[in-house]
């Protein structure tokens, strides 16, 4: 009788408890930073006599609006705008006008006769409110890499306003689409695919070096999973273990050090550190559990990693002589795959709840918690950008396993690969 | 009287005599002379009875179970597949019960072929993420290792390697594949 008095309370109080009690996770959407630049890209001025020339400007006038339109950082401004002002004439310039229309740079584009096949690009930006010329940049090239030209100038751009260069950078990924699990790399928006690896064997889980000029993974040849290092412009491929399992590289960002997981010693999984060519090999972590997955901090002077030490899978973060471990996920079961921003203040990781993988943001100064995907899927591996305002990752959202691209606050969110299954990509720093 | 004999038998043998002359002379023989008769060696006679059989070919015995292992190339072993592969809980890499006599089986099978070594592959299923799988198939293929080291097995003769989710046995996505896919599985690499 007194239970069943009882009974209904204890509900209500656990309930009223469980609505008040603070939620590890907070989905907010965040708009950082400055507000957008506005820039000006009217059409590229054409003078060369050679009929191509005129596509070779519409596409470079493309590429950079891409570009810039994914920055973030810059804001393009409506192409109807331009039509109010008098057109542009590179030799004089009216900055009241492109002022009219709330342009803050302008950005000019020519291409000057030039000779043979070649095409000639040349980009001018202005401060439209100084009234001054910034910086100017030519090119010249085969038509066949008008991307690169392209990404270059937009680069460019992206530098004289203290960002990092991202345009020109490259994803290096693992795909089955010829057949076997082997490396590709690709431009940070999708295009250019190309196949790094030549094998029957299993090529796996890449990691650009901190120059983008090298690329660790692990290649599954001779019964064993280990660990190389493959020069992908000039095609020479160094081992650094073959013994036992390797794998998770990830190269300091300063360039000195490859931390990854092996099972050298004893068989179980454990996070090793040697010199950038593999060389002098040492151990960081000492338990029976399962310690993997290092990412470095952007100092180089701390790494995250996953660990089942507590009894679940769970994201720590050690000094980068392995001292000094303590634990930043909290409030899930199955934490992995984390990734340290370049500017250093977050980390992005995968966590499983109900067979669902998602992404999760968290900020190391604020101990917020941000959900960036929110998808019926296992979303996997994230990676950032080099800029840290964009995230690679692969999901199986549309059956297959593929790649995709997500701002920062889980916006934009975009489609790299459709061929054969593509997974495990690395950001180019 | 005795003369009278001697004188009959004479006039007799000559009368014979001369009535065979006549009769030759009558029946012309042609046939030329016969030859003379060979030379008729003397033959040592034979004793003993020889038997003739033919000599019997020793047959192939039967090949023992260890001759028709080390015949076969490591591939087919491995077709074979002469070693069960055991399966985990979700999650874990304990060796559950139900492996126990599976692993049993498998070490006396490795103590009767006591040159093979194997390979045991550790796999996951697709609820893992890419990297703790890797790990996890590791664990998973070590306490497989340990438990046949415990049963006498040398782990010397014994290598592991994981796979994660990335070799999965059944492509699908329902918990009978995922049961399927959780396992370590055992490659002859030298016998």
């Amino acid at each position: 009788m007194k239970i069943k008095r009882i009974l209904p309370w204890g509900i209500l109080i656990l309930l009223v408890v469980l609505i008040l009690h603070p939620q590890q996770e907070v989905v907010i959407s965040i708009k950082e930073g400055m507000p957008a630049i506005p820039l000006a890209l009217p059409d590229f001025i054409v003078r060369s006599s050679l009929p191509e020339t005129i596509t070779v400007a519409q596409e470079l006038h493309q590429i950079i609006s891409d570009d810039l339109k994914y920055s973030r950082v810059f804001q393009l401004l409506p192409k109807s705008y331009y039509s109010y002002i008098r057109p542009l004439n590179p030799e004089e310039i009216f900055f009241k006008d492109w002022e009219s229309i709330q342009a803050n740079i302008l950005f000019v584009g020519e291409l000057p006769e030039s000779e043979g096949k070649k095409f000639l690009f040349e980009g001018k930006i202005y401060d439209v409110k100084a009234g001054r010329f910034i910086f100017g940049k030519r090119y010249q090239s085969e038509k066949t890499l008008i991307r690169l030209v392209a990404h270059k100038m937009a680069d460019e751009i992206m530098k004289i306003y203290g960002e990092r260069e991202i345009f020109t950078s490259k994803i290096v990924f693992t795909s089955n689409r010829d057949g076997n699990d082997e490396l590709y790399m690709m431009d940070y928006d999708g295009h250019n695919q190309t196949r790094l690896t030549f094998n029957k064997k299993q090529d796996y889980m890449p990691a650009w070096s901190a120059d983008g000029k090298k690329i660790a993974y692990t290649s599954y040849r001779n019964n064993m999973a280990g660990l190389y290092i493959l020069d992908p412009f000039e095609g020479e491929i160094t081992e650094v273990i073959s013994k036992g399992t390797s794998f998770a590289p990830a190269f300091s960002p300063d360039g000195k050090k490859l931390a990854f997981c092996s099972t050298l010693e004893m068989g179980n999984p454990e996070i090793y550190v040697a010199t950038s060519e593999g060389k002098n090999i040492k151990r960081l972590t000492f338990n029976k559990a399962i310690d993997t997955a290092p990412s470095w901090s952007p100092t180089s002077r701390e790494i995250a990693f996953t660990s089942d030490r507590g009894g679940t899978p769970q994201i720590y973060i050690m000094d980068a002589e392995g001292s000094n471990v303590r634990r930043i996920s909290f409030g899930g079961s199955y934490h992995d795959a984390p990734a340290w921003s370049p500017a250093g203040d977050r980390v992005a990781y995968v966590s499983r709840v109900d067979q669902i993988f998602d992404i999760y943001v968290l900020n190391l100064r604020t101990e917020q918690v941000i959900k960036l995907t929110e998808s019926n899927a296992r979303n996997e591996t994230p990676s950032w950008s080099p800029d840290g305002r964009h995230l690679v990752f692969s999901s199986n959202l549309t059956g297959k396993i593929q790649l995709y691209a997500i701002d920062y606050d889980g916006s934009n969110l975009r489609r790299l690969t459709s061929e054969g299954e593509s997974k495990l990509p690395d950001w180019s720093r | 009287m005795k003369k009278v004999i001697i004188f009959s038998v004479a006039f007799l043998m000559v009368f014979a005599a001369l009535y065979s002359c006549r009769g030759r002379e009558r029946v012309e023989e042609v046939t030329p002379p016969p030859p003379p008769p060979p030379e008729v060696e003397e033959q040592p006679e034979v004793e003993e009875v020889e038997e003739v059989e033919e000599p019997v070919v020793v047959e192939e015995p039967e090949p023992t179970e260890e001759e028709i292992f080390m015949s076969k190339t490591l591939e087919e072993i491995n077709l074979e597949a002469p070693l069960q592969m055991i399966h985990f809980d979700f999650d874990r890499y304990f060796i559950r019960d139900d492996a126990k006599p599976v692993l049993e089986a498998n070490a006396e099978w490795l103590k009767k072929y006591d040159s093979v070594v194997i390979l045991i592959e550790g796999h996951c299923d697709e609820r893992g993420t890419e990297e703790y799988n890797l790990a996890l198939g590791e664990k998973r293929a070590k306490s497989t290792l340990d438990y046949l080291s415990s049963l006498g097995i040398s782990a010397d003769r014994i290598r592991t390697i994981s796979y994660g989710k990335s070799m999965p046995l059944d492509p699908g996505h329902n918990e009978i594949a995922w049961q399927k896919n959780r396992r370590a599985k055992f490659l002859m690499i030298k016998k």
